[in-house]
């Protein structure tokens, strides 16, 4: 199995890149071999030859970076989503996937145009909670942390639905962006290592069968925990 | 009148507050509610030195108070560590007199870096000191490029620089500026060639993003770096920290002054001087500021020794959601020739707010107590199972550690016959539930 970690070395805030070690690690207790391959600015990959592909969170300013070398991605990423491949995409990164960004200071950028949705970002202001959300695809809900400065509207396929933090924009409880088993959504982190349920619905997409889990326990009780921790503010 | 009853409230307040042990926020809270422009209505001192930056910026200020102070200067300045605007009105009002006057040499403020703005609206510093930008409290403060720009709206034009050259995203607030004092260290013995942290925040140029390559790395992102594109590199010095001695625990400031260390690691490094390069630009003599430094220890309880049962130990208080301040507690403890364990708690991640995120664990490079010096790791708190989970991809063998949901089961278990040392390593937050277990000494 190949995995790639696109931009790690810039789109790396908040411990992203945990979420591609512990998918090879399970990947591996479930007997497949799985590589990581790390590409990034001004290097290229061929997506179409791996089995998952992974982007994490970046500052406001390395993300514009990334969107001027991410352009040349764009037919490639477009048959990948369509072939049913996964793809997560955490933070701020999966913002390049829209029609456009819109930074602190009035100037856009062109986003890959995948999906109609746009992105604003103001200056100074931060957008920070803990999160629970409802997916229709896991029977446990997620949990994390959303970090950001931006806005997101017009999304027509949300991810989740949040039942505790913020969603895409104000007023909206609906987060991030789902297309086929593209999972763009503003959790930052290590989000499949802190919802194991997650990562093992991820690995099991690539294994075609579902994974053990057992190699997860401290991962599940970590996840109570803050489930647990994260429902009492709730009340 | 309105000034003279704001000051007297103030005071006022300030005096019952300290009565029942409140803290220092409240009473310029209500100062500022009864005359939003009063820190404009005083009249301050003529030198006004700020201090802001991720770290150290408590040390760093109380060790400039003492040398100034020991040196014949009266300073004001906010001993109580409140450090926002609230916190400052009260230590400006409260050392003012009735009419307004700020009875003070100096002025000496440490200010919250996310908001500095606010604070420095109202007051015009002569000089301001930015130690360094860290991964910190980043569920709150975003990252740090978010908080440069929130520095960044924060200063005057007529403000001196003084800057930490080792930090090239701190470097930029000097960039192309000419009032600037640079301080940093030299290549040091304990440098590496190739950084070993978990990430490099110096990876790409902070102004043109091209990559950067460094000639030495002192720790993390902190050493001597230059753009490959754009020319932007390190600033030579104008003070200096000219070698350290990490196995004799000392330092060397400018080639000349050698400056005991409290502790044997860098973690204090920048703010000795940065402390010595603000005394020398008010005007005290080198070797004054030297000799007060080696008799002086930080009184902000970062570093305390206990007893536990027969053993001993040394806790280090580091940050949470601060992986750079991890990594320093770590190195020393993994410098402990003569063998140690080590506790590491995780129980609530801040005490200021609450937050159940714990990706910052991903930030520190617990690698480094893969280490023959490094015996048992005691894993304990609320967030233990994270921390495991974390320790499960280091290559340290899984039986060195053990888990203790509960800190008091954790310190009854240390609480035996071993002899190693013991390295407690943990958050303001945390500190006090691990120290009520043990002596300190």
């Amino acid at each position: 199995m190949k995995l790639l970690h696109l931009y790690h070395d810039i789109m790396n805030l908040y411990g992203d890149y945990a979420n591609i070690l512990c998918l090879k690690r399970m990947l591996e207790k479930n007997g497949e071999e799985a590589g990581i391959d790390r590409v990034s600015l001004s290097e290229d990959a061929i997506l179409d030859e791996y089995d998952f592909i992974f982007v994490g969170s970046g500052t406001e300013k390395n993300q514009k970076v990334v969107l001027a070398d991410f352009l040349k991605y764009r037919d490639q990423l477009k048959a990948y989503i369509a072939s049913g491949k996964p793809l997560l995409m955490t933070g701020n990164s999966f913002e390049m996937l829209g029609k456009m960004i819109t930074d602190g200071s009035g100037k856009s950028y062109d986003g890959l145009g995948l999906y109609d949705f746009t992105v604003t970002e103001e200056r100074g202001r931060r957008y920070t909670a803990d999160i629970i959300a409802k997916t229709d695809f896991l029977d446990q809900p997620l949990v994390g942390f959303i970090n950001k400065s931006s806005m997101v509207d017009g999304v027509k396929a949300p991810m989740d639905t949040v039942t505790f933090g913020i969603g895409n924009k104000d007023g909206e409880m609906t987060e991030g962006v789902l297309d086929k088993h593209f999972y763009g959504t503003h959790i930052t982190g290590p989000v499949l290592e802190k919802n194991p349920h997650f990562l093992c619905y991820i690995a099991g997409l690539i294994l075609k069968k579902s994974p053990d889990d057992k190699p997860l326990a401290y991962e599940k009780k970590g996840y109570e925990n803050t489930l647990r921790k994260l429902s009492e503010r709730i009340n | 009148m309105k000034k003279f009853f704001t000051i007297l409230i103030c005071k006022i307040l300030r005096f019952v507050g300290k009565l029942i042990g409140k803290g220092s926020s409240m009473p310029g809270q209500i100062a500022l509610k009864l005359c939003p422009d009063i820190l404009k209505r005083v009249q301050l001192p003529e030198h006004i030195i700020a201090i802001t930056g991720s770290n150290g910026k408590t040390s760093t200020v109380e060790m400039i108070a003492h040398i100034l102070t020991k040196n014949g200067k009266t300073v004001a300045w906010n001993r109580e560590g409140s450090n926002q605007i609230e916190g400052v009105t009260t230590m400006v009002l409260s050392n003012a007199t009735l009419s307004g006057k700020v009875k003070a040499d100096i002025l000496l403020i440490e200010s919250d870096e996310r908001y500095a703005k606010k604070t420095f609206s109202y007051i015009d510093a002569t000089d301001y000191v930015i130690t360094n930008l860290y991964r910190d409290q980043l569920t709150r403060n975003g990252h740090p490029e978010f908080v440069f720009d929130a520095i960044a709206d924060s200063i005057h034009d007529g403000t001196r620089l003084i800057l930490n050259a080792d930090d090239p995203l701190v470097s930029v607030f000097g960039h192309g500026r000419k009032n600037v004092v640079w301080f940093g260290a030299d290549e040091l013995s304990s440098d590496e060639k190739e950084l070993h942290s978990v990430y490099n925040d110096g990876a790409y140029c902070p102004i043109c993003k091209a990559p950067m390559t460094y000639t030495t790395h002192h720790y993390n992102h902190i050493g001597h770096y230059a753009c490959t594109a754009c020319g932007y590199k390190r600033n030579d010095t104008d003070y200096t920290v000219t070698a350290v001695d990490l196995k004799e625990g000392w330092l060397e400031l400018d080639g000349k002054y050698r400056i005991s260390l409290a502790l044997k690691s860098l973690y204090n490094i920048y703010n000795i001087l940065a402390a010595y390069t603000v005394a020398r630009l008010v005007g005290i003599d080198s070797k004054a500021i030297a000799d007060d430094m080696n008799d002086y220890v930080l009184k902000n309880g970062r570093v305390i020794n206990f007893r536990l049962g027969k053993r001993t130990g040394t806790l280090l208080t580091s940050k949470h959601e601060n992986s750079i301040s991890y990594d320093h507690s770590l190195r020393v403890a993994c410098a402990c020739d003569s063998g140690t364990d080590v506790l590491i708690i995780v129980d609530a991640v801040s005490r200021k707010y609450f937050t159940s995120d714990v990706s910052w664990l991903w930030d520190i490079d617990f690698e480094m107590l893969n280490n023959p010096n490094i015996h048992e790791i005691v894993l304990a708190g609320a967030y233990v199972n994270d921390l495991a989970a974390r320790f499960s991809y280091t290559d340290i063998p899984q039986e060195k550690i053990r888990l203790f949901e509960d800190i008091a089961k954790a310190s009854e278990h240390l609480d035996s016959d071993r002899k190693e040392y013991i390295y407690a390593i943990t958050c303001f937050s945390d500190k006090e539930k691990f120290l009520s277990k043990v002596e300190e000494v």
